[in-house]
């Protein structure tokens, strides 16, 4: 019986911690409006793709973070929080404005700048709301701390 | 076999970065016939950005664009698909959005923040293109990194190759509705990060490694419980992949997606897991210095499912030979002679190594110790061709399919 | 009222008569009709004979005008109004003498087949409704062969007729509608046959493909509204002869039903938009080829049960007639505005209606299309939905034969449905309702066309809702009721015992309560609104990246590949699709041998030799003196 995919695995457990803490200091005040659900759009401007691969992480079994109600959506239209990831690279910057322009209300825009010192680079452009500005490559659970923080949520039970 | 790397143009002539026979040799282009000796001789010389740029005429033809920002491929590169509805009739990839001349940008600067740097052009092959980097400076240097360096960053090379591939497969699966298959191996594909993490305080394998030396060398205590990390996720693996084949669903949406030939194969220059899913025998793996060859895993029929299962025996194999070599490092492993003197200031170097997606080369020129020249030959950018001539014929459905099966980046292809 | 006849008559031929003069003969064909249109109110109480002429001996010529006349000539002339308007103002593009001589007289025509209470009266206004219709084509066209196509299958429906009714005399000894009744099977078979070839069900369609592209709006717009229209009226004028013959009946239902679900199919797949609306006609007399097919079969089966049935199938095949001679004239007009708008000689070409050329066209193709897909409450819904539920009644039939082909009709008609809305939303959603890709319309007269669209988009609105009224105009007030909430007379039942209702009006009360609320929440809590740009992965989307009209229906063209014979043809930089109508083979072959036969024999007579000719009329000289001997 185990042999069959809905049963497969059920046994095991793999999701570990119950809460995520972070140390990323915000630099706005967040609102409760996102305690129940959080959908985020990420967008890479120039990454070297170890964030893709660790937003990938972050979907893993491990983290489960649907859970919390984090969930990661498929167009800006939907999303409360846009994750740019990587130092921008001059072509994207436009595209990165035009996405902004698509978040609905009331949204954030977190930065994680992976290679700050990146040569003949561009700066961010204006961003809205930037609740948050990372550098290097943070791991899932400070990603994932940060993003409770935002919601203001931090589950106590799984 | 012989395979073109890469064309590189001084202001003379140019020369030919070959790999022959696993080993890295650099021929003056003596001009005749070219492209018949080398099928990718033109792509390499032209290398345009974008890739397979021409348009496809007729009526109802439109040209749908996926990209550059989307939620499914989350790279910043640009599909143009030519379709009259549901057809794929061509498909031009736009490379250029990542671009950041990583290359150029190496000029002037020491080897050792040049090495940061090549850890930069695509992390997930981090380690991939620092060695090779490291390797290359060496050489031009006339530098001889010592046993544990050399061992080292083989083993590191094969962590790399376990967990590209397993993200490999945990697309492909996410791709074909497979949830509890995907979440299965994006759990391995998480313990594989975190096994980076324990063996070099990086998940990604940055910066551990340096020129004719490593940043720090693991700790023995940690090794065992390492190398039984590593036992334990091929175990998983094995079991998770024999029931993954029973799921017919799952096998027909591979089965036929993509095909390429061999000789397609070699037009494009595809190197790695992809081309030895054609059929295709290759000698990569004699680019590295193993401490035992790892065994060359091949399969004939050349579609996407090919691809994966060439990658899942791969996976396999890497983890034993991490095992095996992981309980037996501290035989070799000594503490100190981490000092390398460099002979010389200057100088050219051009080294090819077995990155999990194909043959990754890099010439370097050096000269009173600072880069003078860096050219990157990535696996992804002849993948990409690969990618564009799968796709021709394909209805969109197998869209995911081709492209993920290639593991291809557009932060590598770009650089 | 025979006063308004003879008015109608004068004006139509005076409008033909000043055809230089193309504004004033239009003018004149539109109070030619709204004349006819006021006999036709008149005659809806009242049944008079309006001219009598005896010929020959048992040979009478006689224009009699009685309530299924009327209500005809009140439906096309309600379309020929709307024509003769648009006309009016299109009239200005196109100043062409021909086109307003055409049409003056083919409504004349029309006029005559509507009030002809004899075989020749009718054989005469058919001729003339043809050739001045063929006339019409003759004004613009570019080849000449594909208009005498369409000019050959009329002349094969009225050679049909003629026979018809020559049998006809044979065996009843009259030509008045009045001895229909005694016709016998063959009468039957052959006169049904004239009308069905008219109301261009497959295979006789075949002309189609080839004209349709090229004739101007108007022409097209008669040709697939009220001269099928005719059809449809000459087979309701010999409903006495069909209950008698259950074959027969079963044929045509099978027919009408394969004729719907064919027209449906190639609409989805049709290259040039103009012969959307071409197989829709197709589609829609199909269908109500198979309303009158099964009135005919439930009423001549002789069971009491079903004499509900007989008469509900019968009111579904009038509300069809209203509802396709409605929109299939407001689709014509909508699209040739539109395309005369945008001067381009495609409608291919011409996307984006709403924001190019004007509101009113654009609601006039949304409307129309919409009553084509039977969406509630338009007019179209009704009559849908009516044959339907008809249909899925046949389990009543005893006779298995009989339910099995019912119900198979009832299958291909619903297929027929879906895939006509398929091919509508292409009309709504890329011509009305699209990206409009910059182009800009030149201003044209419009103010008359405004007023026929608007007229014609109220109607079938209207004429949904108001559905109770209509079914009571055209004489059939017992299928009216009540139900749980909704007072009678506002639901149609479609069986006794119960079997299913509709209420368009119902479904219109509802629609527009539940419209009011919402808006009136809405005004309250105005809510700020930005507008954006739509999202299509970060940059601006290029004119080559719209999604195209033939891309849509193509995935359709793959999967019934089968059907339509869908072939690819790729080179390196330039590929198609292309699709066949396989049912136009016959007529295709048919007139290639023709042409054949007749290349080969007029290449071995008229060969230019002298001794050829005079041998040629020796042996013509000869057979006529032989044959005049023997006659003697």
């Amino acid at each position: 019986m185990s042999q069959w995919w809905p049963l497969y695995g059920l046994k095991k457990k793999l999701t570990e911690r119950k809460e995520y803490t972070s140390s990323v200091k915000l630099r706005l005040n967040t609102t409760g409006v996102f305690k129940r659900s959080l959908f985020v759009y990420i967008i890479d401007v120039g990454s070297s793709n170890a964030l893709n691969f660790e937003i990938s992480a972050l979907e893993a079994p491990q983290y489960n973070i649907h859970r919390f109600g984090i969930f990661l959506t498929d167009s800006p239209r939907h999303a409360d929080v846009l994750l740019i990831l990587g130092h921008p690279v001059k072509k994207m910057i436009d595209p990165l404005r035009e996405t902004i322009l698509q978040l609905p209300k009331p949204f954030y825009t977190i930065t994680i700048d992976d290679n700050p010192h990146q040569p003949d680079s561009v700066d961010y452009p204006e961003l809205p709301n930037h609740i948050a500005a990372l550098t290097g490559v943070p791991s899932p659970s400070q990603i994932l701390g940060l993003l409770l923080d935002i919601a203001k949520t931090k589950r106590k039970e799984s | 076999m012989k395979v073109l790397i890469g064309v590189i143009a001084t202001n003379k002539s140019e020369q030919l970065f070959i790999l022959d026979n696993g080993q890295p040799v650099l021929v003056q282009a003596n001009g005749d016939n070219l492209e018949e000796k080398f099928g990718n001789y033109p792509i390499l010389k032209q290398h345009p950005l974008k890739i397979n740029d021409e348009p496809m005429k007729g009526p109802g033809v439109f040209r749908f664009r996926y990209g550059p920002v989307t939620a499914g491929v989350r790279e910043a590169g640009c599909f143009h698909l030519y379709t009259y509805g549901e057809k794929i009739l061509r498909a031009t990839i736009d490379i250029s959005w990542k671009q950041r001349e990583i290359a150029k940008a190496m000029q002037d600067k020491s080897p050792e923040t040049a090495l940061m740097m090549a850890e930069r052009v695509c992390s997930n092959f981090a380690i991939s293109h620092s060695v090779a980097f490291g390797r290359a400076v060496e050489m031009a240097l006339d530098a001889v990194p010592s046993l544990p360096t050399k061992n080292w960053r083989t083993l590191l090379i094969e962590s790399e190759r376990i967990y590209n591939h397993l993200y490999v497969i945990y697309k492909l699966a996410s791709a074909a509705a497979q949830k509890v298959l995907a979440a299965h191996v994006s759990a391995l594909f998480e313990e594989a990060l975190r096994l980076n993490e324990n063996l070099t305080g990086s998940r990604y394998l940055m910066g551990i490694n340096n020129i004719g030396r490593l940043n720090r060398m693991p700790t023995v205590t940690d090794i065992q419980k390492i190398a039984h990390g590593y036992r334990e996720l091929a175990k998983k693996f094995t079991e998770l992949y024999k029931h993954s084949l029973k799921n017919y669903n799952y096998l027909d949406r591979l089965h036929s997606a993509g095909t390429l030939t061999p000789a397609q194969a070699d037009k494009l220059g595809l190197t790695g897991p992809s081309l030895r899913a054609c059929g295709v025998m290759d000698d990569l793996n004699d680019a590295t210095e193993h401490l035992i060859s790892l065994p060359v895993i091949t399969q004939k029929e050349g579609d996407a499912l090919a691809r994966m299962e060439v990658r899942a025996e791969e996976i396999v194999n890497s983890c034993r030979y991490l095992v095996d070599h992981l309980r037996a490092s501290d035989s070799w492993n000594e503490a100190g002679k981490n000092d390398t003197e460099f002979a010389k200031t200057g100088g050219t170097g051009y080294v090819v190594v077995n990155s999990p997606s194909g043959a990754l080369g890099y010439y370097v020129e050096v000269k009173e110790s600072k880069m003078q020249r860096v050219e990157i030959f990535t696996p992804s950018y002849p993948g990409m061709h690969a990618v564009s001539h799968a796709l021709e014929g394909l209805i969109f459905t197998d869209f995911p399919f081709v492209f993920e099966s290639f593991g291809v980046h557009f932060a590598d292809a770009a650089s | 009222m025979k006063f308004l006849f003879i008015a109608a008559i004068l004006l139509f031929v005076s409008g033909a008569v000043l055809s230089s003069k193309t504004r004033l003969s239009y003018l004149f064909s539109f109070l030619g009709s709204v004349s006819a249109f006021l006999t036709g109110c008149f005659a809806l109480t009242q049944t008079q004979v309006l001219w009598s002429f005896p010929l020959l001996q048992h040979v009478e010529l006689s224009l009699y005008i009685d309530h299924l006349s009327a209500i005809f000539i009140i439906i096309a002339a309600i379309s020929w109004m709307a024509l003769a308007l648009y006309s009016i103002d299109y009239s200005k593009l196109y100043p062409k003498k021909r086109l307003p001589l055409g049409f003056n007289l083919s409504l004349l025509g029309m006029l005559l087949i509507l009030t002809a209470h004899d075989g020749i009266t009718l054989l005469m206004g058919w001729e003339i409704m043809t050739i001045f219709a063929f006339l019409m084509m003759q004004g613009t066209g570019k080849s000449f062969e594909h208009s005498y196509r369409f000019l050959a299958f009329g002349e094969l429906s009225t050679i049909s007729l003629l026979i018809g009714f020559a049998a006809l005399y044979s065996t009843v000894g009259s030509l008045s509608f009045d001895a229909l009744h005694n016709g016998s099977f063959f009468v039957l078979v052959l006169l049904s046959l004239g009308f069905i070839i008219k109301m261009d069900i497959v295979p006789f369609h075949g002309w189609m493909r080839g004209i349709y592209g090229e004739i101007p709006d108007n022409t097209a717009a008669l040709l697939s509204a009220p001269v099928t229209l005719m059809g449809v009226y000459g087979l309701e004028r010999i409903i006495p002869l069909l209950p008698n013959n259950q074959l027969w009946d079963i044929i045509i239902i099978l027919l009408g039903a394969f004729s719907a679900f064919w027209g449906g199919l190639q609409a989805a797949a049709v290259d040039k938009i103009r012969l959307l609306p071409a197989y829709s006609t197709i589609e829609n007399n199909g269908i109500i080829l198979t309303a009158i097919g099964f009135y005919a079969l439930a009423e001549g089966s002789g069971i009491q049960g079903l004499h509900y049935l007989a008469t509900f199938a019968m009111a579904a095949s009038i509300i069809l007639v209203i509802s396709h001679t409605f929109s299939k004239t407001l689709l014509f007009m909508s699209i040739g505005h539109a395309k005369e708008a945008y001067n381009v000689h495609t409608i291919d070409q011409a996307r984006g209606v709403w924001s190019g050329v004007g509101r009113i066209p654009a609601i006039g193709i949304v409307i129309s299309a919409l009553s084509f897909s039977a969406f509630p409450p338009l007019i179209g819904y009704a009559g849908e939905w009516m044959i339907l539920e008809t249909l899925f009644q046949s389990y009543r039939f005893p006779s298995v034969a009989l339910a099995f082909s019912s119900a198979l009709a009832g299958i291909l008609i619903a297929l027929a449905i879906g895939l006509i809305s398929f091919a509508m939303i292409k009309l709504i959603g890329y011509t009305a309702l699209g990206y409009d890709h910059g182009r800009k319309s030149r201003p044209i007269p419009n103010r008359l066309m405004h007023i026929a669209e608007i007229s014609l988009e109220s109607l079938i609105v209207l004429g949904g809702i108001g559905l109770p009224l209509i079914i009571m105009f055209i004489g059939f007030p017992q299928l009216l009721t009540g139900l749980l909430a909704i007072p009678a007379p506002l639901v149609l039942a479609s069986g006794i015992p119960a079997f299913g209702v509709i209420s368009p009006t119902f479904i219109g009360i509802i629609m527009i309560v539940l419209l009011i609320i919402p808006v009136l929440l809405f005004m309250k809590n105005k809510k700020k609104v930005r507008k954006v740009e739509s999202w299509n992965g970060g940059i601006k989307l290029e004119d080559a990246e719209f999604f195209t009209a033939p891309a849509y229906s193509q995935i359709l063209e793959h999967i019934l590949r089968g059907f339509y014979r869908t072939r690819e043809k790729k080179s390196k930089t330039r590929s198609s699709i292309s699709v066949e109508d396989i049912l136009i083979w016959p007529s295709e072959a048919i007139t290639r041998m023709v042409r054949k036969t007749g290349e080969r024999l007029s290449w071995i007579l008229m060969n230019g030799k002298i001794s050829a000719y005079v041998a040629y009329i020796l042996v013509l000289f000869i057979t006529v003196f032989i044959i005049g001997m023997l006659v003697r």
